[in-house]
């Protein structure tokens, strides 16, 4: 058996650790809260992006924008969204699976420094590189997505795809690879928009979309449009993975702590007993140089 | 029949009211919207977005994006928009310089960091004015 001061070591290193992923999941859980919420406040803009999309697709009956058409698929693009630190359970490693999965040539862009070590480890080709701050604004999504669509439009890359552990509650975190570009459609791209504002799509159809006037020409405001939907798109997404990623950590730092716990009673019975069995021994000793005396 | 204002960003929705006319910085210049206006659907420069209420002119600051009016309502969406009161004089003219100073250390960066720059220094410019004018 250990002796007491041992098993005393080990308890006060077992409370400390206690005490530190307890502040972490306090942590977690706050920046969680606040990474919903900003997932939230973009829905206004999406709600009015796809009415506007719609008043134009019904005036533009063909597009010649690049993001429409459809082109042969040699290299895939595909933008990884990953956390900068570790300590959030499988969050990472079940992406990274995704993206083994991806057997076809690609190139990727990622976001966070562990899907930049990944790609980098497993020998992928890597385009870029971008930090995941804490805060996601939508000026440092729009440097991501504007830089793989110009490597779209130069045709480095045929597709831009992305793969982000999409947040489903905060237990569950789906890892999921979506197409980005080339868009299908403008009604995909339109109904993408409307649940992603939380809204039915029988909601948005008006009638007065034949007479809407466009300043200028219907045709260049929707090219215009659509760059900003990308972005939209991205920047939701990198939203969505904040979230999942803080309460991937919120989890994982909840699991810690309850062991922290259960060890930590484990440990104080175990030091309780030695303490005991001294007391015992020492008794039996002097008792025995009595009867010796 | 007064007009319902709404500006929205991808981060927040920055502004929303009733009012009585706004001037909106198109690509092709300024319009002003009135009640009854029809239907239009416009692409949106930096600028300064000019609201009328109650006889009193508000300004805001935005950047880059669309504006929708459809019946009584306008609806701007804008990359960034700040009203004037929360514009920071200071933290502006840092960026500003900032941004100024990269353009002209960097010969030759690539095209897009160039047009992302001379778009900050624009929209710095932009919020200066609106700043400036209320003084």
């Amino acid at each position: 058996m250990a002796s007491t001061r041992d098993i005393r070591r080990r308890i006060k290193s077992v409370k400390n650790t206690r005490q530190i992923t307890k502040a972490m999941e306090l942590v977690a859980a706050s920046k969680m809260k606040k990474a919903q919420q900003a997932a939230l406040a973009g829905r206004p803009y999406a709600e009015l992006m796809s009415q506007m999309l719609a008043a134009l697709a019904d005036r533009v009956e063909q597009s010649q924008h690049p993001f429409l058409a459809q082109r042969e698929i040699k290299v895939r693009g595909i933008i990884l969204i990953t956390s900068d630190k570790g300590l959030c359970g499988p969050l990472n490693s079940n992406l990274f699976k995704l993206v083994t999965d991806i057997k076809t040539p690609a190139k990727y862009a990622v976001i966070g420094r562990k899907g930049a070590q990944f790609i980098a480890r497993t020998r992928r080709q890597l385009l870029a590189d971008f930090p995941a701050n804490d805060r996601t604004t939508f000026a440092d999504v729009k440097v991501v997505a504007e830089f793989m669509v110009q490597q779209f439009l130069e045709g480095n890359v045929d597709t831009v795809e992305v793969v982000w552990p999409r947040f489903r509650n905060t237990l569950v975190q789906v890892p999921t690879l979506m197409p980005l570009l080339p868009l299908s459609s403008l009604k995909e791209a339109i109904d993408g928009l409307v649940s992603d504002a939380g809204l039915t799509p029988a909601s948005t159809p008006r009638a007065t979309d034949s007479q809407m006037l466009f300043e200028p020409a219907a045709t260049s405001v929707l090219e215009a449009l659509l760059p900003l939907y990308v972005n939209r798109g991205l920047y939701l997404m990198a939203l969505a993975a904040k979230a999942s990623e803080h309460s991937a950590r919120m989890v994982a730092m909840k699991t810690a702590k309850d062991n922290a716990t259960k060890l930590l009673g484990d440990l104080t019975l175990e030091y309780n007993k030695a303490r005991q069995a001294g007391i015992t021994q020492e008794i039996l000793e002097i008792a025995a140089a009595q009867f010796a005396a | 029949m007064p007009l319902t204002l709404e500006i929205v960003t991808p981060e927040a929705r920055v502004y929303s009211d009733t009012i009585d006319t706004v001037v909106l910085p198109t690509s092709s210049g300024e319009v002003g919207i009135l009640p009854g206006h029809i239907p239009l659907l416009t692409q949106i420069a930096n600028g300064e977005l000019r609201v009328t209420k109650n006889g009193q002119t508000l300004w805001l600051a935005v950047s880059g994006g669309f504006a929708e009016v459809e019946g009584d309502k306008v609806r701007v969406l804008a990359e960034h928009a700040i009203t004037e009161e929360k514009i920071d004089v200071n933290a502006v003219e840092d960026a500003l310089k900032r941004a100024e100073q990269q353009l002209s250390d960097a010969q030759g960066i690539d095209p897009q960091q160039y047009e992302r720059l001379q778009n900050l220094v624009r929209y710095s410019g932009v919020q200066l004015a609106v700043k400036r004018r209320r003084r």
